[in-house]
């Protein structure tokens, strides 16, 4: 078997199954996932920060798109639609900053669907900056003006992700991390305590909004990941023995 | 129709694109040209982003808002860019000397920035997310890849020391690759969650 007809496998095995629990999921049963209390904590913190008047920043990440990350912005995109089926309206205190034009183009697009409670046409869709150290520049330069309720750190960050973490926490707003790199990760890991980490990152939409296409998702990802993980390990003792 | 026409066009892309990527021989003209297709309209979408950067800098200047002063000064610095990138054009010695040599120091004094803040939240982990086994392996991992890495352990090549220097060296990287596993297959099932139309990110009304 080579390693296209092996992608094809995984990529067919996976779309099978999300078809397959998306249809279950509609008609009746519910995926019990695993539990993440600093989800429900931020989208509280949201909500309150509309009562005080605070601003609620949710960045989308600098890049819709990389070689290493390519869902990272479509992810970032599946979030903010999440949000805006729990948050009450998008006003002038919602700031959706994203790094690049198509990104900001889909969530201005987003806002305008999303959002049961209506869009107030002082929403902010802003693009601080149309590359990652413009974005972090502009980012910072507009976290300053504003007292902050909260901030969501969603997509396609690198390292720079743990400066706009660390300006949040200084300003004293509520801060939800889930940046898809590694290298922000693993630098988010030092400034804040709410921080999802690798395929959580993915769960994030589902556990703020756990629809039958969400919840299709979580148990799909499950079985392809135990699946690959009984493959690595078989594959680990065939090579200890000599057959492979 | 206005809803299923974007639904199809998303679908028929991405179906075609992903089958042009693995079957390279019979279909390879076809992703090349999607792809450039894609070329030009993220280039359109990039003019509407800066559009939306101007538009919002000089709404904050024309109602006399919070930083309206820094917003002048980026108008202008962004003008006077286009003007003279129109005039000089971009591969003039003198306007890419001009935009370098204000760019990489700024981008150079932001990674300062950072590795200070990194540098100073690793002193502080502990008291940012307590003394939990994830903190102090993280902690402990960190300090023992920095003095493997500094190369002053130096085992005779071929021994046992030399075999678990290598060993530890590598393991941070069985880590990342777990870690890389599990994004992989999320972005797995996203991608294919918008191919099989149960995510519409392009799509107005839900």
């Amino acid at each position: 078997m080579t390693w296209p007809e092996i992608g094809w496998v995984i990529i067919g095995l996976a779309a099978v199954l999300l078809v397959v629990f998306n249809i279950r999921f509609k008609r009746r049963g519910r995926y019990p996932v695993r539990t993440q209390p600093m989800v429900q904590s931020y989208v509280d913190q949201r909500a309150c920060a509309v009562e005080r008047g605070e601003r609620r920043w949710v960045l989308l990440g600098d890049q819709f798109w990389s070689r290493a990350y390519p869902a990272l912005g479509l992810q970032a995109l599946s979030v903010f639609s999440s949000l805006g089926k729990v948050d009450p309206l998008a006003d002038e205190g919602h700031i959706v900053a994203a790094g690049t034009g198509e990104l900001a183009l889909f969530a201005r697009q987003i806002a305008q669907g999303s959002y049961q409670g209506g869009v107030s046409s002082r929403l902010v869709v802003a693009l601080p900056g149309p590359t990652p150290f413009s974005f972090l520049a502009g980012a910072m330069a507009e976290l300053g003006l504003h007292p902050l309720g909260s901030m969501g750190l969603f997509g396609n960050f690198g390292q720079t992700g743990a400066l706009l973490a660390e300006a949040a926490e200084m300003k004293g707003g509520h801060l939800l991390a889930a940046a898809g790199s590694v290298d922000a990760q693993a630098a988010l890991f030092l400034v804040t305590r709410d921080l999802m980490i690798g395929e959580e990152v993915f769960m994030l939409p589902g556990l703020i909004d756990p629809t039958p296409s969400n919840q299709a998702g979580w148990v799909s990802e499950d079985i392809l990941r135990i699946a690959l993980m009984v493959l690595l390990v078989i594959a680990a003792g065939l090579k200890l023995a000599g057959v492979i | 129709m206005k809803k299923v026409l974007p639904i199809l066009i998303a679908v028929v892309t991405g179906l075609t694109s992903l089958a042009g990527y693995f079957f390279q021989a019979r279909l390879a003209p076809i992703p090349g040209m999607l792809i450039n297709w894609g070329i030009a309209l993220v280039g359109l979408a990039g003019l509407l982003g800066v559009g939306y950067l101007v538009r919002m800098h000089v709404i904050r200047i024309a109602r006399g808002q919070k930083g309206g002063f820094n917003s002048v000064i980026l108008i202008a610095a962004f003008f006077f860019t286009i003007i003279a990138a129109i005039m000089l054009t971009p591969q003039d010695p003198l306007f890419r000397n001009w935009v370098l040599n204000i760019q990489i120091p700024v981008e150079t004094s932001l990674l300062a920035i950072l590795t200070v803040t990194l540098l100073y939240a690793s002193l502080r982990v502990i008291r940012t997310r307590g003394w939990t086994l994830m903190s102090i392996s993280f902690m402990a991992s960190a300090l023992v890849s920095l003095v493997l890495n500094l190369r002053y352990l130096q085992p005779e090549p071929g021994t046992l020391g030399a075999a678990w220097v290598e060993f530890i060296r590598r393991l941070p990287l069985v880590g990342l690759r777990g870690i890389l596993i599990g994004v992989a297959l999320g972005g797995l099932i996203v991608g294919l969650r918008v191919l099989l139309a149960m995510d519409r990110p392009y799509e107005d009304e839900q």
